[in-house]
């Protein structure tokens, strides 16, 4: 039987097996690239999306649970070319890294952005707990956070 | 440069091209279909342990039935005597829950530092008791130390159980039951959760103390009941320290010296991230950060 999903407000098909993890649906039926299955056991946050609003490690999330449900990847953060407040934020400080693990925190600071509008720098660290950058480039990635959650 | 997870670019090839997930919409749907599937099925919680029988190269089983969206085993009820919590709420809905309650402080520590948030958010209190071979489940000695009660449901009834208990059969339980709620007794306890990950957060703990301790009008301990976690392949009591601590005052730095003492009962088990001796080493340090937080220190 189908699924159904909807994806960045897409609504799409897939025939995968059930446990199927969404990651490997995003990547290989969707081409939606930007989540990576890195560790595939939620340790590295790679491959985290939004879903339902909430951030959820791709890679743990079977195509049943999926189904029905309202899936953002960081190929939908932006809105109509203009990017959210915390790309724009990563970009201006220049804290932009490779893309292994940076779509990830992307999502994982989009959510913290929208539900702690008041977060200060050690709730920043740890809405990043799921989400392992092999350089340590956190520093810039939290300060990038702060000024956006600056940016009202 | 922290020490990164290998890299699993390539789907893991051992998933079972016929596995069923059946999204139960009632607990009544959930046993008749647990029943039906016999050995073959299993049920399906939160997915944290399960999505990784791949990368520890277990064959998945034929047949799961979610357990996520059932009504009543997602809620809690704080009664006057005892909290009742469903199986399938999870880590991260529980330590909400409970935060305003002393004394759930071991629950709510376990419950709201385990993994990282997005874990925190799938994960459930069921699977994490439920899971055998996962001997770092924070839950585990907490609700240990605070008396619980598991109830385990089937399509012929239900029953509960001491935690205890239900560690010693859990991997033995006939095919068609479900750990459905857990039942945890109220009462006048300080308690507390130490645990030692490798890292400040994230990590699995190399071992964990879990403690209730009740004390007298003199500052002297009434009841003890302290659970030790991740150091041994199933989380168990500490009934020789509890029964040392008991009318002597409740002192950080005495609790450490006899634990020190004691500790030698504990086996402790080898793995990647930590040997057995290192983990039972630690226990005097961690029983002394627990007790100092139960009082407030």
């Amino acid at each position: 039987m189908a699924l159904s999903l909807t994806v960045n407000g897409d609504h799409l098909a897939s025939t995968a097996d059930p446990t199927t993890p969404l990651v490997d649906i995003l990547r290989e039926e969707l081409h939606l690239t930007g989540a990576k299955p890195v560790c595939r056991e939620g340790f590295c946050g790679a491959c985290m999306v939004l879903i339902d609003g909430t951030p959820r490690p791709s890679c743990l999330t079977p195509a049943a649970l999926a189904d029905g449900c309202e899936i953002r990847t960081v190929e939908g953060l932006a809105t109509q070319g203009q990017l959210n407040r915390i790309q724009a934020a990563l970009d201006t400080s220049d804290a932009v890294q490779c893309g292994m693990c940076f779509p990830g925190m992307v999502v994982s600071l989009t959510h913290l952005l929208a539900t702690t509008p008041d977060a200060v720098r050690e709730d920043i660290r740890a809405a990043l707990t799921g989400n392992i950058c092999r350089c340590t480039g956190y520093e810039r990635i939290i300060d990038a956070t702060l000024l956006a959650l600056a940016t009202k | 440069m922290i020490p990164g997870p290998q890299m699993r670019n390539a789907p893991v090839e051992t998933r079972n091209a016929t596995t069923s997930i059946h999204v139960a919409p009632s607990l009544a749907s959930a046993l008749d279909a647990l029943a039906e599937y016999g050995a073959a099925g299993a049920a399906f919680a939160g997915g944290t342990w399960i999505m990784r029988s791949p990368v520890r190269h277990e064959p998945l089983r034929a047949h799961y039935v979610a357990i996520g969206r059932i009504p009543e085993l997602g809620s809690i009820r704080i009664g006057p005597n005892a909290v009742e919590i469903g199986a399938a709420v999870t880590h991260a809905a529980l330590a909400a829950a409970l935060s305003d309650l002393p004394e759930f402080n071991v629950l709510v520590a376990a419950a709201a530092r385990s993994a990282n948030p997005a874990i925190r958010e799938m994960a459930t209190i069921g699977g994490n008791l439920a899971t055998s071979d996962f001997a770092a489940a924070d839950c585990v000695p907490a609700l240990l130390c605070l008396d619980a009660e598991v109830e385990i449901s089937s399509r012929d009834g239900c029953e509960r159980m001491k935690l205890e208990r239900f560690l010693e059969i859990r991997s033995t339980l006939a095919p068609g039951r479900l750990v459905t709620q857990i039942i945890v007794p109220r009462g006048e306890h300080k308690t507390a959760h130490a645990r030692l990950p490798l890292r400040k957060a994230g990590d699995y703990p190399v071992a964990i103390v879990s403690l209730s301790i009740s004390v007298d009008g003199t500052g002297r301990v009434r009841t003890a009941r302290i659970a030790v976690g991740s150091v041994e392949p199933v989380a168990r009591r500490w009934e020789r320290l509890d029964a040392a601590l008991i009318g002597r005052p409740l002192d950080p730095a005495h609790a450490a010296r006899v634990a020190a003492e004691l500790a030698g009962e504990f086996a402790g088990r080898d793995s990647v991230d930590a040997p057995a001796w290192y983990r039972v080493s630690v226990l005097p340090g961690l029983v002394r950060r627990a007790v100092a937080a139960a009082l407030g220190a």
